[in-house]
């Protein structure tokens, strides 16, 4: 059973153009225990979804019309939480967060309601969330554990798996990987080099500089340029996680 | 130019040594087409590796574009890179000290094949990511072996020279260069140079000078205020006491290393790594204090050359080193009038105060 309940307060984005991102109401929003306080405390996801508004402002100064949008839809699927519907809802106005959409299924066709709502990528917390979405041809991301302290919007990109041989027919979720990633790179190209409200970052674990050299090429072939580039041959990755701040990491499921 | 599409070169698997009954220098210049999928060896972990950072600007000759940037800025700078992207840079102050480091590796995975303690160049820049591919057709184009690096798109790239254990940062940003300092990074400022002389090919040479480089600034402070005779002096009252170590002192340990690698398979007297203390002070006097300090630290130098305040040009001319570190501008502009590379370590009681409200070029954020 999904249910979806629109945002009255926030003009709805248009349906074939907009960046639709589904985030788990757990992670931007903790509303524990009923202890009669409305307010939740705010969760993980919550400067990303700043850092998505901002990112929005900044598109709409360029160009007042602009369709290029990200649309974010919130997604609860646990029971608990959605016993705090009202509290979700009314935290959402409270917080000024632009969130289009919230979505309530039970915790087994949550995957439903991200194909229903036509998800281009959807952010958990929960590793089998991300894999169970992947699995149905949804692209999913782990959101940061770690609360990023950066305005701008900063995605980093695990470009090991960006090389595929020709051999391997792309996976659903590959597919949607590409398009999330060709929709990122539009919106990135929207502003200039300097100031840009979104930074795209290109991390090769494996390999050296000739495979970041080859996802470099491959991805600007797609029309995504990237601000940031490092190739770490091997050297631990979670120093280089920790100076990069990002907000989301985009990892093929499948290779880590 | 050509580059490796779609070829993934994933160094996994045993070490591949080259054994051939060349010398270890001719393999290194062993031509390799670039288009070659070859196995490279692995780069070694960033804990066992002396990592040196390396900014684009002292690797390659970078003026032209640098010129873009101070001229017609950031965009037209990076436009004219992806323009040229298949046109590679030629050498800058730092490529023959880096490829000095790397003919040292091919020795040492000669003689010690399963070892990390090698060498490792990362290629540390806050140039964007659309100069990156023209980096890597360069570093293809020159047969370097640098696998990693950072291209941090205008961040500062402080931290990750943390995050890989760097044990020395050449910059051409001077501001750069203190803040890395200021870590406990060993880091010099390097500059383009009219001449270079020639350098070995057999052997990697690297010259420091004393105070405020691998000693503490402590003595040029009396000197400063007090005069040279005060400060013989002092020196020789204090023979016997250790001087605090200097910014470069961790940098000749980590060679002092390598070369007992040498030493412990029988290579002494032709050490491929040589090292050298050019410094003003005196055999006579003030020098017994410098040796006892190295002496101290469990660190032996190969040459100490005293001049006693003499020019230090002509010794460098003869030494001829890859490298030579010191943290007087005068003695800097000194080497690189004979041709020697010469890098400023800022630091200490000779570094003049920083004017405020200049808009210095050289240290804006151009991309480095």
């Amino acid at each position: 059973m999904v249910s979806t309940i629109q945002n009255t307060d926030v003009k709805q984005k248009e349906a074939d153009r907009a960046v639709v991102v589904a985030v788990t109401s757990r992670a931007v929003f903790d509303c524990g225990a009923d202890d009669g306080d409305e307010v939740c405390e705010v969760g993980v996801a919550f400067p990303l979804l700043q850092a998505l508004q901002r990112v929005n402002e900044r598109l709409l100064e360029e160009n007042p019309t602009e369709s290029l949008l990200f649309d974010v839809v919130l997604i609860t699927s646990d029971s608990q939480q959605q016993q705090q519907s009202s509290r979700i809802i009314s935290n959402t106005r409270h917080h000024g967060l632009e969130i289009s959409r919230f979505c309530f299924s039970s915790e087994e066709d949550f995957t439903e309601s991200l194909l229903k709502n036509n998800v281009h990528l959807f952010l958990t917390t929960d590793r089998d969330e991300a894999a169970q979405a992947s699995q149905k041809g949804v692209f999913s991301a782990l959101l940061n554990g770690k609360v990023a302290s950066s305005e701008q919007l900063r995605v980093v990109f695990c470009g090991d798996a960006v090389i595929r041989t020709d051999a391997e027919p792309p996976s659903a979720s590959q597919d949607a990987a590409q398009s999330f990633w060709a929709q990122l790179g539009e919106m990135r190209r929207r502003f200039g080099v300097l100031d840009s409200p979104l930074s795209l970052v290109l991390l090769t674990s494996r390999g050296g500089r000739e495979s970041c050299g080859a996802a470099l090429q491959t991805l600007r072939s797609r029309g995504v340029n990237m601000d940031e580039a490092y190739s770490l041959a091997g050297a631990p990755r979670i120093p280089i996680l920790s100076l990069l701040r990002p907000h989301f990491l985009l990892i093929n499921h499948l290779e880590d | 130019m050509s580059q490796n599409h779609g070829h993934t070169l994933t160094a996994r698997g045993p070490d591949l040594t080259s054994i051939s009954n060349r010398a270890p220098w001719e393999d290194a210049r062993m031509k390799l087409k670039p288009s070659t999928p070859t196995r490279k060896p692995k780069p070694p972990k960033p804990e066992n590796a002396i990592t040196i950072g390396v900014s684009a600007r002292v690797l390659f000759n970078m003026e032209k574009e640098q010129q873009i940037y101070e001229q017609q800025g950031l965009e037209d700078y990076i436009k004219y890179q992806v323009e040229h992207e298949t046109q590679p840079f030629s050498p800058g102050p730092a490529f023959s000290f880096v490829k000095a480091l790397e003919a040292v590796n091919t020795q040492l995975r000669e003689l010690y094949p399963d070892s990390e303690e090698l060498f490792d160049v990362v290629l540390m820049t806050n140039n964007h990511a659309y100069v990156g591919l023209r980096l890597i057709n360069t570093i293809n184009h020159h047969q370097l072996f640098i696998e990693r690096f950072c291209m941090t798109g205008g961040n500062s790239p402080i931290g990750y020279l943390k995050a890989y254990h760097t044990n020395l940062y050449l910059s051409s940003d001077p501001d750069k260069v203190r803040e890395a300092l200021e870590e406990g990074i060993a880091a010099a400022t390097m500059f383009t140079q009219e001449k270079i002389t020639e350098v070995s090919d057999t052997q990697l040479r690297v010259a420091f000078d004393g105070d405020a480089v691998l000693f503490s600034d402590e003595s040029e402070r009396i000197y400063k205020a007090h005069g040279l005779d005060k400060f013989f002096e002092h020196e020789k009252a204090h023979e016997n006491k250790p001087l605090d170590h200097g910014p470069l002192k961790g940098f000749l340990e980590a060679l002092g290393k390598l070369q007992k690698k040498f030493y412990g398979k029988g290579q002494r007297m032709d050490c491929p790594i040589r090292t050298y203390l050019v410094t003003a002070r005196s055999a006579a006097s003030s020098g017994t204090r410098a040796l006892k300090t190295l002496r101290s630290w469990g660190l032996e130098i190969d040459e100490a050359l005293f001049l006693a305040g003499a020019p230090k040009g002509p010794m460098l001319e003869k030494i001829r080193p890859h490298i030579f570190f010191d943290d007087q501008m005068f003695h800097v502009e000194g080497a690189a009038e004979i041709g020697t590379v010469a890098c400023h370590v800022p630091y200490g009681i000779s570094q003049a105060m920083p004017k405020k409200g200049i808009n210095d070029k050289e240290t804006s954020s151009a991309p480095k």
